[in-house]
């Protein structure tokens, strides 16, 4: 066994695990192939030589796009489905925030619902009967415990699954998306509690679609990606890692922006704007960390000569806001384009919004503003995402990179 | 049972995410308990429902049917023949109510209860367990009632009652069996839910429990012993009715049947379950 020559045992050891799915057209063809013992089914791999392990105390990202199979890699780890081969090895009890409310019966009340729940997750009675007061007053339920599930609100139920799973106690947890839960407070008092295991040594595997939670909660990352693991090692290169398979595939559904994706547009077009693109130089995608080095290129081409052409570029946050623009007018660039020429003006600028979602939109007109003359104006042209802060961390919703320095008082 | 420690601890004990015994055993009863609240909960009867149901069944059947079959019943004493056809009735109507509610709701489970095989390891011999347990509750406060009504109309008991714990550990065997196959097959095949239900219902009217055996015909006669319902029903007759022994033949044929179920159940879902765990 290897364990013995590494300092801790690992919680979970996968080796070499892969499982596909047989897919059928329809539910008669299985009978079918039973019968008539010939395939019916295509076969799709969902996972293929998948192999970790994680010891007490390390937190496992785990990142891929839709359909990389980070939810078949779950559910092999709780126990939920059987891979087709290859070992997954638990030391311990694994408990799945993702198992959020299992068996939760909305005819019983909150206390019931507890112990069937917990039961469920592994806890033992005596566990339950112990636990049973600091979950109550973890969901901050108050006295709504006595009453039956079905007049809790959503909000409600959900305090009360997460305040069972996080009080289950496992060696190892798993959770898929899961801090999502209630309002903003109770999302923080769930992270305390979650970091609280951690440090507790207790073994966490995290699946999310937030890089900032990644950034900040892992130890260390793996990138699934068709099935197999595509990158292993830290969060931040991880993270970047993704963004490039994501930016690779175009999946430009990630990045919540409207569905009006390529912006409403408008101009005289004498001078046409082709392709605008945003990239952080450290990422290389449209997925930055704040304060990375960020990099646009407008390419655009003239259908008639124009003296006295600027580019514009304006940076909106998701509600639509303004929140910096530019143009190459106020720059100090005078731009001359002649008919059929094509060009490409690059800004380059030290990306210092907050972690969110963005869109840039860019114009072509003349001189300083667009009303005189506006040759073409393309709103939220791209989108981009900020993830993660490089440097020292902030609040609101840009780096304005202060200084402290203690001065003597002048009162 | 012996008071454990606490498990969760025990780092080295547990090598798979798959819970104890004890604690299987825990869930199990939760499950129980679940099921028997649930379905009176909100409801003002609550646990008298469980016995409305059979009692307007068999009031249909006494009122529609006594006047015929009374008169071909052989009753073991001249003042209970009034009631003879009602126990004839009662004691074949609450054992095949046992027997069909737990083939028909175990041949269900892993469909009804999908959510949960989704998201918590849960062993699929010992989900569906929960069913014949809280159907024998409900069987038991039957037979409490049943047993009220014999002693007031001066039913004489006797040693040979302690033969109805053995017929009925026996039918349910087999009912949970076969529900318990009908039900890993009916997550490949959904129509089998259906066609369970349906075939119960022809189960029931080809098996006296409202008729006596006497009014068909002899060639059906012989048929019907080929009937493994008719076997229980009969065990149950011969004890309570005609305070006969219950034949053994008939008890052994449906431990056979009951077990060779149970196996087949069993190899089934270890060569299924995967897949159905993938497809559900």
């Amino acid at each position: 066994m290897t364990s013995f020559e590494q300092a801790t045992p690992p919680v979970v050891a996968v080796k070499g695990v892969s499982k596909g799915f047989r897919l059928y057209a329809k539910p008669l063809d299985r009978l079918k192939e039973v019968i008539l013992r010939r395939s019916y089914h295509q076969r799709h791999e969902a996972l293929r030589d998948i192999s970790f392990d994680i010891r007490p105390g390390e937190t496992l990202g785990i990142l891929g796009k839709n359909g990389a199979g980070k939810s078949t890699l779950l559910k092999l780890l709780t126990g939920v489905l059987l891979p087709d081969s290859g070992q997954i090895n638990c030391y311990g009890k694994i408990a799945g925030l993702l198992e959020l409310g299992a068996g939760f019966d909305f005819n019983l009340n909150g206390i019931q619902n507890i112990r069937i729940n917990g039961l469920l997750l592994g806890m033992t009675d005596d566990e339950i009967n112990r636990l049973r007061d600091e979950i109550i007053e973890f969901s901050e339920l108050g006295k709504y415990i006595h009453e039956p599930l079905r007049t809790y609100s959503s909000g409600m139920v959900m305090r009360l699954a997460f305040a069972i799973g996080i009080h289950a106690s496992p060696q190892c947890f798993v959770i898929d998306e899961a801090l999502s839960v209630g309002d903003g407070r109770f999302q923080q008092k769930c992270v305390q509690r979650i970091k609280q295991f951690k440090q507790q040594g207790g073994a966490i595997i995290f699946v999310s679609h937030d890089m900032n939670a990644i950034k900040m909660l892992c130890d260390e990352t793996i990138v699934l990606e068709q099935g197999k693991v595509a990158y292993r090692g830290a969060p931040a290169e991880g993270v970047n890692y993704y963004y490039r398979i994501m930016s690779a595939a175009e999946d430009q559904a990630m990045l919540a922006i409207d569905s009006q994706d390529h912006g409403h547009q408008y101009g005289n077009r004498k001078v046409v704007c082709d392709r605008v693109s945003l990239i952080g130089l450290g990422s290389g995608s449209h997925s930055l960390t704040c304060g990375e080095q960020a990099q646009v290129d407008v390419v655009f081409s003239a259908q008639e000569t124009v003296m006295d052409l600027t580019v514009g570029i304006m940076l909106r946050d998701r509600f639509g806001q303004d929140l910096y623009g530019t143009n190459t007018h106020l720059l100090g660039h005078e731009l001359i384009i002649s008919a059929g020429e094509r060009k490409c003006m690059r800004f380059s600028f030290d990306m210092h919004l907050a972690p969110g979602v963005y869109t840039l939109s860019v114009s072509l007109h003349s001189q300083q503003n667009h009303t005189e003359d506006c040759y073409h104006w393309w709103d939220d042209a791209v989108g981009f995402e900020v993830a993660g802060t490089t440097g020292t961390s902030f609040a609101g919703v840009c780096n304005l990179q202060a200084q402290a320095d203690v001065v003597v008082s002048k009162d | 049972m012996p008071n454990m420690p606490s498990s969760s601890q025990t780092l080295h004990d547990i090598k798979q995410n798959k819970p104890s015994i004890r604690q299987q055993l825990h869930v199990l009863l939760a499950f129980v308990r679940q099921d028997l609240i649930e379905r009176y909960s909100g409801s003002l009867l609550g646990g008298a429902w469980s016995l409305v149901m059979p009692l307007i069944q068999i009031l249909i059947f006494t009122l529609i049917f006594s006047k015929i079959m009374g008169m071909k019943l052989a009753t073991f004493g001249a003042d209970l023949t009034e009631y003879g056809y009602s126990i004839y009735l009662v004691s074949g109507i609450l054992a095949w109510n046992a027997f069909s509610t737990t083939m028909s709701r175990t041949s269900k489970v892993f469909l009804e209860k999908a959510a949960l095989i989704k998201k918590v390891p849960m062993s699929l011999k010992m989900l569906p367990l929960y069913i014949p347990v809280s159907e024998t509750v409900i069987f038991v406060i039957a037979y409490l009632f049943f047993t009220v009504f014999l002693v007031l109309i001066g039913y004489q008991f006797s040693w040979l009652w302690l033969w109805l714990p053995v017929i009925y550990v026996l039918h349910q065997m087999m009912a949970w069996a076969i529900g318990f196959i009908c039900g890993v097959l009916s997550v490949f095949i959904r129509d089998i839910n259906q066609m369970v239900d349906v075939g119960l219902q022809v189960w029931f009217w080809a098996t006296p429990i409202v008729y006596v055996l006497d009014i068909v015909p002899e060639t059906m006669q012989t048929l019907m012993s080929w009937n493994p319902a008719f076997w229980f029903i009969d065990s149950y007759h011969q004890v309570i009715l005609y305070q006969k022994m219950p034949e053994m033949s008939y008890l052994i044929a449906t431990a056979g049947i009951g077990g060779l179920a149970l196996i087949v159940a069993y190899k089934l879902l270890g060569k299924l379950e995967k897949d159905l765990r993938d497809f559900i």
